[in-house]
């Protein structure tokens, strides 16, 4: 400020406004770019009030439009419309308020919207922020579901009611927020966050029913492309398009066709689940009972081998068998041997008799013998008178020696 | 290891072998006795296992009947 001023010195009230007027003045004209928030005619007023703002940051400016201005607008200025204004910092003294004065608004055509819109994509992509890599799968069968969606919309009945009846149990959160219009961007985004910052929050669909090509613009907002890439939880985008696809499609994890699509991407099929549980439960069963079964035969067949089946035949019979044999053979021996002594025997006494005396004794020959039963050979051996056996082959006789 | 923490493919491989060995012949009588009588002891506790098996698999089969009939 060129004026000095101090706690004794001060300057009136009108004093400083002017100055801050004439500041504010000095800036300059300027061309603006923002989306309409607020339009109010005042009939016979020959201005009207527009609350210009930012769609992405939460940041306003009041124009004010002379009516010529505002007329001049084709096609006719309505709430939500991107505008270009080319308009003067005012600073208006009797309020003390702030705002852009308006020599000139230029809605932003839908031509133009696209083509921004096609920049963005090619240097979204160039980023690498809709690359394949980056899509990460979704839980199987997640605790919670947040939902980004318009208050009471069909897409967050469709949404709801779909994932219930394939999975009854499935908890969601839902954030109601401005699916179009100048807050849109910066409320799915925020909502985004909260969901993200939700430990308990699996995935997030961000829905809304199908819309004009400006309607839909939110869901192609730089920010609100940047604020899903940096979700950390997995994004399915489930927005009703016609013809082109909003950026939130090409940079969410899962590009769902419909509010219902998403809802069966997010929560599987419960009887569908029930149905395949049961049935890996029946292989399960199967396949242990047909191990146990063959191990049954496996062990059937060797209890039933005789060597455990029948241990007396298989263990004790062979034994029995060998010493019966061996009895055999001994008393085979023995009766052997019995048999070669008997032979022995008659042989031998053959040679006995054939040595006796009793055979020449037959042939008439007589032995003399003394009465001591000394054979005699010689004359001279005996005494007259004395006493002699006379042993004949059929009996002895006595006889004296004379 | 104790007959108790003998697993069942233990339990049936042990069974193999004396099988094999009571079959093959060469052992003393009182050995083959006492192969004989390891191998009926082998045999219960496999068939114990398989025994137990089973009724695992039943009781399974009847929990999974419940638990489907409660979900249903």
């Amino acid at each position: 400020m060129p004026v000095e001023t101090s706690a004794e010195q001060p300057v009136p009230v009108r004093t400083a406004a002017r100055l801050i007027g004439e500041w504010v003045a000095r800036l300059g004209r300027v061309w603006v770019e923002g989306q309409v928030a607020q339009l109010s005619r005042r009939p016979g007023s020959g201005t009207a009030f527009l609350t210009l703002r930012d769609p992405v940051a939460d940041v306003s400016l009041s124009v004010v439009c002379p009516r010529a201005v505002l007329d001049a607008c084709v096609p006719p200025l309505v709430e939500g419309a991107r505008v270009v204004v080319h308009g003067k910092p005012d600073f208006y003294l009797a309020r003390g308020t702030l705002s852009l004065s308006a020599l000139e608004i230029r809605p932003v055509g839908l031509g133009e919207l696209l083509a921004r819109l096609e920049r963005l994509k090619a240097m979204l992509a160039a980023e690498g922020l809709f690359e394949t890599s980056r899509k990460r799968p979704l839980p199987f069968l997640p605790r919670v579901v947040g939902l980004v969606c318009g208050r009471g919309s069909a897409a967050e009945h469709d949404v709801l009611e779909n994932a219930r009846l394939r999975w009854p149990a499935v908890q969601f959160r839902v954030e109601n927020v401005a699916v179009q219009g100048v807050y849109a961007v910066t409320e799915v985004a925020d909502a985004l966050a909260r969901l993200d910052k939700d430990p308990d929050v699996d995935v997030i669909v961000v829905t809304r029913g199908g819309g004009s090509v400006e309607d839909l613009l939110p869901f192609s907002d730089e920010a609100l492309v940047r604020a899903v890439a940096g979700c950390r939880t997995p994004v399915v985008s489930a927005i009703g398009h016609e013809q082109d696809a909003p950026l939130l499609d090409l940079v969410a994890d899962v590009r769902a066709s419909t509010p219902t699509d998403a809802a069966r991407r997010v929560v599987p099929d419960v009887r569908e689940e029930t149905a395949r549980l049961s049935q890996a439960r029946e292989r399960l069963h199967r396949a242990v009972g047909s191990l146990v079964g063959h191990e049954q035969q496996r062990l059937d067949f060797l209890r039933s081998r005789p060597v455990l089946a029948d241990p007396a035949a298989g263990i004790v019979a062979p034994r029995e068998t060998e010493v019966r044999a061996l009895v055999e053979r001994s008393r085979r021996s023995l009766q052997h041997r019995l048999d070669r002594a008997a032979d022995e025997l008659v042989h031998t006494t053959a040679r006995v008799r054939a040595l006796s005396p009793a055979a020449t004794l037959e042939r008439g020959y007589a032995v003399v013998q003394r009465a001591d039963g000394a054979v005699v050979r010689s004359p001279t051996e005996v005494a007259a008178g004395e006493s002699l056996r006379v042993r004949l082959a059929e009996g002895e006789l006595a006889a004296t020696v004379d | 290891m104790s007959d108790d923490a003998l697993g069942y493919e233990q339990a049936r491989d042990e069974l193999v072998e004396v099988v094999r060995r009571l079959e093959a012949g060469g052992a003393t009588l009182e050995e083959s006795l006492a192969l004989w009588e390891r191998g009926e002891q082998l045999a219960a506790i496999c068939q114990q296992w398989l025994d137990g098996a089973r009724a695992r698999l039943a009781a399974a089969a009847g929990g999974a009947g419940t638990e489907s009939a409660s979900a249903g």
